[in-house]
């Protein structure tokens, strides 16, 4: 049986095909200012790249904030439930998912079949890590790529207080101006994430092992500076940010066999 | 999915509707009439100034500002009026919804704001005296303010001392109600006024208790329709006469079987105030067949409890029920102070835990499968320890769901996110729509 | 000269352990400037008073919603994190809302030997609230004999309003010396003092500033004049902040903080009922502006300060999220106005971004200077 899952995200919308446990191909295009467009670029990517054709899946399943955006899909699951699939799949013994992507940052706790206990999310006003990060990084005058190993090259804990990216920004200036270091600023935004995130998470409580997805998993900077702060290791997948449209197949796939 | 129970609107609604128009009309008009216009708080007693005469009508500012809230365009213009004068935007948004009103001199309820001839305030939370001493820097010192002061901790540590500096307040307020008004006191008209508000209050709690049945006959979107009466003037025959009316509907509908939402299979509460101009929350909860029955908000803001004899919440017995006769003003203040000192919605000013308590015996009583705490920016008073409360009920074993808001100001309400949020959380209690 | 004050500031955790095992006694933490200290003083208890650490934190978002101020968070976090594993109880007198989350969480969450909740008045402009916070001490000094077991005496009472009053007086004294022209000490340095006060034996810090009094009035003073500013709002320590300001030709010569002269302004007037002499002062002295009403009384005391100081602008500042604070700016910013003192508004956080309140505070100080031309 094969199956879609595909989410649709602040920036990326990514989509994959999933034969029983096996997955076929991946595909991530920009959602741009049209999620539907980019939506069904997703599908015609991942399709092609596996040599099937639509009527060939059982069934497609959606999630992401613009999961009802998706003409072609045939239920939809939140991402809260689609990363508790996820991760309960790649990582059994995950208990505590933290999921960071461009726009929203989620916290979710699972048991040991997948079923969702409790989760937090970030709130309007504790902006969006990823986007954060690149408004950083361009106030930096670094690349986005750059940030995670300058970050490592940090000797030197600076406090920052980043409530919302406006403010943050001109607290960098301000650092910029006061004569720090690169790579100890660079490091200062990631604690300064990590601490929001990590602030978000022991709202729920943490219970081990922890996993971490969502594209800012990437991010060696973040990822250290949020280790640092739980004092834990953290699981990361392979694909991280493939992490929501892997659940979605997950949930296509119960909802093919269950109907 | 088809629809398990029966539902049919209210009768009572129609006059619902009437007493709160009639209420703002009564305040805007007092004038024409010979009357007396007092603001003050929800909390404020208001059966004191009551003794005043029978013309004399109050605008709590709670309610009034919320009815701002609930018309998006107006609640801006009051919002951007407040910041415009330098105040700050991250205050209780009823507060400025209320401030703007007057800047813009603006009635909620058609034509000019019209101004207290008094203050007669309670202060609860740190903001409820300063919001009418800045309301007198907007609109003339000379209005003369009273405001009673009622912090003296949990009610179940209450002592002689702590009740003698409330009850002393209002004996006070009395002389400064006579002096600023010229009118001679009626004792008798404040004794009654103050068996109305028991009356009031416990019969509120009683219409509360019913919604323990299932299907709940009442859902939290049209229980705020119907508390506000309490808000607005607890102390009148009129409010108190109309929650018995509205207690006789509810019992037949009890009887009868009818449901608030007819595909009702899963039972929530929420917490404070809600996004005033984003009920449709509720609505939106009631495609997964989930029925907000109420909250501690809903019951305990109005409403008076007690534990009963097999253990279980339900109305205080008022003292016409008790078999007190009250005699004098002393004796009127005192049963009016320690009668209204037992809100459960106040008893977290001193504890969270207090709180936390009532909130898992109503998740209990009422049979929830879960709760939704808002996180309300508008109000420092009613947000205060929700995060103690939510570690609470989930340690008592009770799916919790969070979202932030502010009752007042909707640029602090994420519409899209919070409709995200719901849907993990019926995902998880295993809803679909 | 004043680095001691400096040292016990920075160093308050190892001071009051070390207070414990030289003395034996209880140390109890306390979060607002309500607190009857007199009456722990009697006990032979050390009120200290619990502060933030001015670093970010991620420890209190389960317990303290993020509505709420950064002091409060703080404060809380300091308990969570351990840092006050020293203290034997924690007691609180009702102001704000705030701190008052700090005080309960704490106790919900931080095991601890002793905690008390004194239900201050609030309308402290009412002739009740003498009566009732009398009755109130009355309860408290019974619950701390109680735990201490051992009883107050009169004389004991008669020792705690001394200490405190000795305090009082000689802070006024460090205040007076601020009025000269060329003032001998810093904002900067006086901040450090009365914070220190709130956090050493009173003792201690009597002799010490003692000493101090005696010595600064031939420290040379500065040639050049530099631009009078008082600092007024809710809880500040934030000496970065200070520095930063007394770096740009400008110089605190007053405060109105709980951290400053708020805390020490009034004395108490002792009579033979020393829990009403105490009560007594704690109803009249400045106020918190969550108890300053009906009228704003504080307002006056701060415009009075202004002058007697020869101030010439005020910086106002607030914790962000401050209801009681917010709900007096604008009123206490047009009253400064009208005596021709301007006022320029600024909003803390947990740390301060120095470099954007640089910027605005030398646009002000310009501004202050060209005033000085015409």
């Amino acid at each position: 049986m094969t199956v879609v899952g595909i989410d649709c995200g602040a920036k990326n919308v990514k989509a994959l095909i999933l034969e029983e446990d096996k997955i076929l191909a991946k595909s991530s295009v920009l959602s741009g200012f049209d999620q539907k467009a980019a939506a069904q670029e997703a599908l015609d990517l991942v399709l092609k790249d596996a040599s099937l054709k639509k009527e060939d899946l059982a069934h497609i399943t959606a999630t992401g904030t613009g999961k009802e955006e998706v003409g072609f899909s045939l239920g939809t699951i939140t991402e809260v439930g689609a990363n508790a699939k996820a991760i309960n799949s790649l990582f059994p013994s995950v208990r505590t998912v933290i999921d960071v992507g461009a726009e929203e940052g989620r916290a979710i706790k699972i048991n040991d079949k997948g079923k969702v206990i409790d989760f937090a999310i970030n709130e309007k006003c504790a902006a969006g890590a990823g986007t954060f990060t690149e408004t950083m990084a361009r106030a930096l005058e670094i690349k986005l790529e750059e940030m995670g190993s300058l970050s490592l090259k940090s000797q030197k804990a600076v406090p920052m207080n980043a409530q919302c990216a406006v403010f943050a920004e001109s607290e960098v200036v301000s650092l910029i101006h006061a004569k720090h270091a690169k790579e100890d600023i660079v490091r200062a935004v990631h604690d300064a994430i990590a601490d929001r995130i990590a602030s978000m998470v022991r709202k729920i409580g943490i219970e081990k092992d922890v996993a971490l997805v969502g594209g800012v998993a990437r991010n060696i900077g973040f990822v250290d500076s949020l280790k640092r702060d739980l004092n834990l290791d953290l699981l990361i997948p392979d694909d991280p940010e493939f992490s929501c449209a892997l659940g979605a197949a997950f949930a296509a796939a119960e909802k093919a066999k269950g109907g | 999915m088809g629809d398990k129970y029966k539902t049919e609107s209210l009768k009572c609604w129609d006059k619902a509707k009437e007493i709160r128009l009639n209420y703002y009309k009564n305040f805007a008009e007092a004038h024409e009439k010979g009357g007396l216009r007092w603001a003050g708080g929800a909390w404020s007693f208001d059966a004191i100034p009551a003794g005043l005469g029978d013309d004399v009508y109050p605008l709590t500012g709670e309610p009034y500002a919320a009815s701002i809230a609930w018309n998006k365009d107006f609640a801006l213009k009051c919002h951007e009026a407040v910041e415009k004068a330098g105040y700050a935007r991250d205050l209780c948004s009823y507060m400025r919804n209320y401030w703007g009103s007057i800047l813009l001199n603006k009635y909620a309820f058609g034509g000019d704001f019209p101004k207290p001839d008094f203050i007669w305030q309670d202060h609860i939370c740190c903001s409820h005296a300063k919001w009418y001493q800045v309301a007198r820097d907007l609109e003339g010192k000379d209005i003369p303010m009273y405001c009673i002061d009622v912090s003296i901790g949990p009610f179940e540590e209450l002592t002689d001392n702590k009740l003698d500096y409330v009850v002393g307040q209002m004996h006070d307020g009395i002389e400064w109600l006579e002096a600023v008004t010229g009118r001679k006191y009626d004792d008798e008209k404040l004794i009654r006024a103050v068996y109305d508000h028991c009356r009031s209050e416990s019969v509120w709690a009683e219409v509360c208790a019913l919604n323990k049945t299932i299907p709940a006959p009442l859902d939290e979107k049209t229980m705020y329709s119907l508390y506000v009466h309490g808000t607005l003037n607890k102390s009148s025959k009129v409010v108190a006469d109309f929650y018995e009316e509205l207690l006789d509907e509810v019992k037949d509908r009890v009887k009868r079987g009818i449901a608030a939402v007819a595909n009702e299979r899963c039972r929530v509460m929420s917490d404070t105030q809600p996004p005033w101009a984003f009920l449709n929350v509720f609505r939106y909860l009631e495609k997964y067949g989930c029925v907000s029955v109420g909250s501690l908000y809903t019951f305990g803001l109005i409403g008076m409890w007690d534990i009963k004899e097999d253990g279980s919440w339900g109305p205080r017995k008022t003292p016409q029920e008790e078999g007190i006769e009250i005699k004098d003003r002393d004796q009127a203040l005192r049963i009016l102070a320690s009668w209204e000192l037992n809100k459960p919605e106040w008893q977290h000013f001193y504890a969270p835990q207090l709180k936390s308590e009532m909130m898992i015996r109503i998740a209990k009583e009422w049979k929830l499968n879960g709760v939704l705490l808002h996180y309300n920016r508008g109000c420092e008073g009613l947000s205060l320890g929700i995060a103690e409360n939510r570690l609470a009920l989930k340690e008592a074993g009770f799916p919790v769901m969070i979202f932030e808001g502010n009752m007042g100001d909707e640029r602090e309400f994420d519409e899209t996110q919070t409709m995200t949020r719901i849907d993990a959380f019926m995902e998880s209690l295993g809803l679909e729509k | 000269m004043m680095e001691k004050f400096k040292e016990w500031y920075e160093k308050r955790h190892e001071y009051a352990k070390e207070w414990k095992s030289k003395t034996g006694g209880k140390v109890v933490g306390y979060f607002c400037t309500y607190v009857p200290e007199e009456i722990l003083y009697a006990a032979g208890v050390l009120p200290v008073r619990i502060l933030g650490s001015h670093e970010p934190q991620d420890v209190t978002e389960p317990h303290i919603f993020g509505m709420y101020c950064p002091f409060c968070r703080d404060c809380l976090a300091q308990g969570l994190k351990g840092k006050y594993d020293y203290l034997d109880g924690i007691m609180i007198a009702q102001s704000c809302l705030h701190i008052r989350q700090t005080f309960t969480s704490w106790k919900l969450h931080i095991p601890i030997d002793f905690s008390y909740y004194l239900p201050m008045p609030n309308n402290v402009q009412s002739k009740r609230a003498l009566p009732y916070l009398t009755g109130e001490l009355k309860a408290f000094k019974e619950a701390l004999e109680k735990w201490t077991g051992k009883a107050i005496s009169d004389e004991d009472m008669k020792t705690g309003i001394e200490i405190m009053n000795q305090s009082r007086k000689l802070t006024r004294e460090l205040y007076e010396l601020r009025k000269q022209p060329n003032p001998p000490l810093t904002g900067l340095e006086a901040m450090y003092a009365v914070v220190a006060s709130q956090i050493v034996d009173k003792k201690d810090y009597n002799e010490t500033l003692h000493g101090v009094l005696e010595k600064l009035p031939q420290r040379p003073a500065e040639k050049d004049s530099k631009v009078r500013l008082m600092i007024l709002g809710s809880e500040d320590d934030d000496t970065e902040f200070l520095q930063m300001v007394e770096s740009l030709g400008a110089i605190f010569v007053v405060d109105d903080h709980c951290t400053g002269s708020r805390y020490f302004w009034n004395e108490v007037t002792p009579n033979q009922n020393p829990l009403e002499a105490i009560a007594a002062r704690y109803v009249e002295r400045v106020p918190c502006p969550s108890k300053d009403w009906p009228e704003r009384t504080r307002i006056e005391h701060i415009k009075k300060l202004a002058q007697d100081w020869e101030v010439q602008g005020a910086i106002v500042i607030q914790q962000k999220f401050c209801d009681p604070h917010e709900l007096d700016i604008p009123a206490t910013i047009e009253s400064l106005k009208q005596i021709g003192i301007p006022a320029q508004f600024l909003e803390f956080d947990v740390t301060v971004p120095v470099g954007q309140f640089k910027t605005r505070v030398e646009a002000f100080l310009e501004m202050l200077k060209e005033e000085d031309l015409y």
